[in-house]
């Protein structure tokens, strides 16, 4: 397979296509008639996939820096270049993004039936937007997918949303565009306090992780700039408060894009620009302690949330919130377990939460209703949903043979060294994580059928096997045999580990930590 | 190409596109004189300006190409790319007004060609502006522009708030220009100069005046009125909202093109001696005019009074250059005013085309559902109100990209956050037109009917949307040419002999 991709050039041109495809896409779409809108998306998204998935291969696992990398020059001037590049832990971003496309186009197939067009285009767009952000390796770039993605998301949600979209759309581009306007400014700051210092000015990544020790003396003000925009996208308590209104109001493939990729845009930022920046500064004992803490707080707190949310969507958002939590966690950890973990944590959630929203999404498209409270029995009269949704759900909880149990078991066991107590209290969540959604399996499934509507509920259709089996599928294979993904994900995180390893405090032994 | 500005000959020629604008501005006033009554009069007048405006720009451009400079002692104006770039700046304003107001005059019933004739008297007194280099013909140039749009800022006779709208404008203008009179003749009276480079040159070697720094004072205040930075701006909601739509987006790109070049350049010329006086009134402008124009604009239910606003608030953006007093901020000025002008316009331009027989104000319910009737138009819009907001892949982004940049390498960063801040209250009041067009139903089934785009409308707009597209991606030839620009001006300053005259 390897030397198939190597006869084709394909390192050399792969990224660029990845990006231009969708762009692509959403020009055909909108010059094609409507009725063709669905058929091709799907074709570009399968296409996209195929082209992806041959990354898996063609990736060197035992290369911890940039591969596939390609510059082309934009603005030389002003050291702005088209730079892109994908290492072990932008790898698995840029798979999820395009392996969850052809489901997520399966998923919105009957549901959209208007503005199916724009539907589409948007839906395109964004992917080119998430692809864009996780292999920039050029400041100026990433910054500009960062916030482009605001505009398909704005107007899935604001469009295609359910009855309060209008207040979500807005609040969500407002939090984000709140979070992210500092970042700029620390960006420009940042690449003219380099220029001064090494007389080449140049918004390349590599450039200026090279001259980090020169923003030394500014980091906490640049760091909390930058920190604030992925805090808010992660999102982090207390800035998590979009979160659940976005998941709820947007249409199924919103909230799954959502869940899949944009939170994971948040601790990638971390563990790309913000904290390799920035390393004395962001690993230092009191802000470590802050953002441990607020992590500690989200895992907590967000499933304690869930546990009385009323709105299985809500409940899952709550879930996503706790979950990142424990990413959070791994990248502070600072141990090569840790921050595996952390990915780890990154691409389950993917794959868990996308598949628990494009469950409830067929919940609602049978009953037009989110609540607990309307369901009950399904299982007698849906069995293969109610299979689906039950192995999605151990594999959120974390049961061991599932894809959850991995990334929360290494970030806890990499993080302890460090933060014994944090990680004692973050076990904890593991329960109450288990008490919501067992809860909720049992209300929506379990129950006697108290609502007659239920009774004759259609179970899962071929097009809805054909999103969830495969979801299931991967869920079961990373969990019973992840070897293949810690492998590619090993030298990303004992790269990034080396690069912040000077700077780690020492850490303290078990016995000190309180 | 040498030019001689001391003979006659040669200062014709160094003002050549403006002579031959008001020449043939006179034909057009000769033509109107016959034909004014029916509509087709009224437009046979608009294409007549228009090709006007584009004659002015083909010379503008040949005295560029044929690298025209002055030669020996500076004198009353300027022939360097930055004087050019703002002139053809302010040509496409005038053409592009001119033609956003073919159908807009018919549709509205304002029926007098000498609307297209005062359009050009104003373009004519901005081209001065842009171009002197002495403030006897700033003067001159602003009048003839303040007093020509006093005029058309009225032109909706039958309406009161257009009257209004006139009143407060004449007024309020008549005052700036006393003021900004005052100080000149201040300026004058301490150093017996009228050129900026002489007047320049004259305060290098000695100290700072009283006299010299109260005309500053004064200067600034009147510069400020004409740009409509806070506190100065009052005037500009209302006389924007009961001006004809065309007009309102005319004087919030050329005025403030023409007003903010006019500072740059006396500001660069004439006062650098005086930079540690001006830049914290500079600053001082920039900040109160970005958060109050952003606060207030937040809370416009008209989009006409909104974009006023909002055009005090982008004022606050480019004042961050005009602080700077380097060569990156004045080309990002300039990078700016390129920016925001051809967005504005064709924000105005698609108000213009949504606005009611006689109604005259478009609220953002107006709007609502404009995207399922008028898909193009509202993805114009949209793509417009993105630029202005400086998001991404938009020449607005650009722009304010580069201010920020400019501020911070002064180690400005607190302007720099406001102006951040600033963008992300702008969003506040952008976003909800967005949503009002695409996500809202429509208030009555024929609530668009009225909608009237004309071809040339049609083109302009597509013009700025593609622009602003092209240049948000690829703002390569752009940035050079505003790099270039300013690089030249502060260079002509360089070769300068100091002090003696």
């Amino acid at each position: 397979m390897r030397a198939f991709l190597d006869s084709i050039g394909y390192a050399h041109w792969i990224l660029s296509v990845l990006l231009l495809l969708p762009m692509a896409g959403v020009a055909l779409v909108l010059l094609a008639p409507a009725r063709w809108a669905r058929w091709l998306t799907l074709v570009v998204a399968i296409a996209e996939f195929v082209l992806a998935l041959g990354l898996w291969w063609a990736f060197d696992p035992d290369n911890g820096g940039m591969q596939f990398a390609a510059t082309l020059t934009w603005l030389p001037e002003l050291g702005i270049s088209y730079r892109v590049g994908l290492d072990g832990l932008s790898l698995f971003m840029i798979l999820l993004a395009t392996a969850m496309m052809p489901l997520l186009v399966w998923g919105s197939w009957f549901a959209i039936d208007q503005k199916v067009r724009g539907y589409y285009a948007l839906l395109l767009a964004l992917k080119t937007g998430m692809i864009g952000v996780f292999i920039s390796l050029d400041l100026f770039l990433f910054y500009c997918f960062w916030e482009l993605l605001l505009i398909p998301m704005y107007f899935l949600i604001g469009t295609w949303g359910s009855s309060n979209r209008l207040y979500a759309a807005t609040k969500f581009v407002v939090y984000t565009f709140a979070g992210s306007i500092l970042m700029l400014v620390a960006i420009i700051t940042m690449v003219t306090i380099v220029a001064r210092g090494t007389g080449e000015t140049s918004f390349a990544y590599d450039h200026l992780v090279r001259h980090r020790d020169l923003l030394a003396p500014y980091a906490p003000w640049l760091f909390s700039a930058f920190a604030l925009a992925f805090a808010v996208k992660v999102p982090i308590f207390p800035f998590h408060t979009w979160l659940p209104d976005a998941h709820v109001e947007a249409p199924t493939a919103g909230s799954v894009d959502l869940a899949v990729i944009l939170l994971k845009m948040g601790t990638y930022g971390f563990l790309r620009f913000a904290i390799p920046f920035f390393p004395a500064f962001a690993l230092s004992r009191p802000v470590a302690a802050v953002f441990v803490a607020l992590a500690v707080i989200g895992i907590v707190y967000a499933a304690l949330v869930s546990m009385v949310q009323p709105d299985l969507k809500k409940l899952i958002a709550y879930s996503s919130v706790s979950h990142l939590g424990f990413v959070m966690l791994g990248i502070w950890g600072g141990t090569v377990a840790s921050v595996q973990g952390a990915i780890i944590v990154m691409i389950a959630h993917g794959i868990s939460t996308g598949a628990l929203f494009f469950l409830v999404g067929m919940l609602y498209e049978r009953r037009h209703t989110r609540l607990l409270a309307d369901y009950g029995g399904l299982a007698r009269v849906a069995p293969k949903l109610a299979t689906a949704f039950v192995i999605t759900a151990f594999a959120s909880i974390g049961l061991p043979g599932l894809n959850g149990f991995i990334g929360e078991f290494l970030v806890l066991l990499g993080s302890f060294g460090r933060f014994p107590v944090a990680v004692g209290i973050a076990t904890s969540a593991v329960v109450f994580s288990a008490a919501y959604l067992l809860v909720a399996v049992q209300r929506v499934f379990f129950n006697p059928i108290t609502h007659p509507e239920n009774q004759d509920l259609k179970d899962a259709t071929p097009r809805e096997l054909a999103v969830l089996v495969p979801l299931v599928v991967a869920m079961v294979w990373m969990g019973l045999y992840p070897q293949p993904i810690l492998r590619r994900t090993e030298a990303a995180a004992r790269r990034y580990v080396e690069t912040v390893r000077p700077y780690l405090p020492a850490a303290p032994t078990v016995g000190e930590a309180r | 190409m040498p030019i001689d500005l001391l003979s006659p000959s040669g200062v014709t020629l160094a003002l050549l596109p403006a002579v031959l604008l008001s020449t043939w501005s006179l034909v057009v006033l000769l033509v109107v004189a016959w034909r004014h009554g029916t509509e087709a009069d009224s437009r046979l007048a608009g294409w007549l300006s228009v090709v006007g405006v584009i004659g002015a720009a083909a010379a503008t451009l040949w005295l560029w190409r044929s690298g025209a400079e002055s030669a020996g002692q500076p004198h009353m104006v300027y022939l360097d790319p930055y004087r050019f770039v703002s002139e053809l700046l302010i040509l496409f304003i005038a053409g592009a007004t001119c033609l956003l107001s073919l159908r807009f005059l018919g549709k509205q019933r304002l029926l007098a060609p000498e609307y297209y004739v005062l359009v050009l008297f104003a373009t004519i007194g901005m081209q001065l502006m842009v171009a002197s280099s002495d403030f006897i013909l700033l003067f001159i140039g602003l009048e003839v522009m303040s007093i020509s749009v006093y005029v058309l800022a009225g032109f909706d006779r039958f309406r009161r708030s257009s009257a209004e709208a006139a009143l407060k404008y004449f007024l309020v203008g008549a005052f700036a220009s006393a003021f900004l009179l005052y100080g000149i003749a201040l300026v004058y009276g301490a150093t017996g100069q009228t050129n900026y480079v002489l007047i320049g040159a004259q305060f290098a070697g000695s100290d700072t005046s009283l006299l010299a720094r109260m005309g500053l004072a004064l200067l600034l205040v009147g510069f400020g009125f004409k740009a409509a930075a806070v506190p100065f701006h009052m005037w500009a909601p209302d006389v924007y909202d009961g001006a004809p739509t065309p007009i309102a987006g005319f004087m919030a790109t050329g005025v403030k093109t023409a007003a903010f070049v006019a500072l740059v350049r006396v500001l660069a010329d004439a006062f650098p001696a005086f930079t540690g006086l001006w830049q914290p009134i500079i600053a001082v402008l920039a900040v109160a005019s970005m958060l109050v124009g952003n606060v207030v604009a937040l809370a416009q239910g008209s989009l006409k009074r909104m974009l006023a606003y909002s055009s005090i608030a982008h004022a606050g953006y480019l004042l961050v250059g005009v602080w700077t007093a380097t060569d990156l901020g004045r080309a990002a000025v300039l990078l700016y005013l390129i920016a925001y002008s051809i967005t504005s316009l064709a924000a105005f331009g698609i108000i213009t085309a949504v606005e009611r027989v006689g109604s005259r104000t478009v609220m953002l319910e107006d709007v609502e559902g404009f995207f399922r009737v008028r898909p193009w138009g509202a993805l114009s819009m949209g793509v417009c109100l993105l630029s202005l907001l400086g998001f991404p892949g938009t020449f607005g982004f650009i722009g304010k990209w580069y201010l920020m940049s400019a501020a911070i390498d002064r180690n400005q960063l607190l302007l720099a956050v406001v102006m951040g801040l600033g963008s992300l209250l702008s969003l506040g009041y952008y976003l909800p037109v967005v949503m009002a067009m695409t996500m809202k139903p429509e208030r009555t089934p024929d609530a668009h009917r009225q909608v009237l785009f004309s071809r040339a409308a049609k083109a302009i707009v597509a013009v700025a949307v593609i622009a602003n597209l092209l240049f948000g991606v690829w703002p390569r030839k752009v940035v050079d040419l505003a790099r270039s620009a300013a690089a030249h001006m502060s260079a002509q300053v360089a070769e300068r002999p100091s002090g003696d005259r």
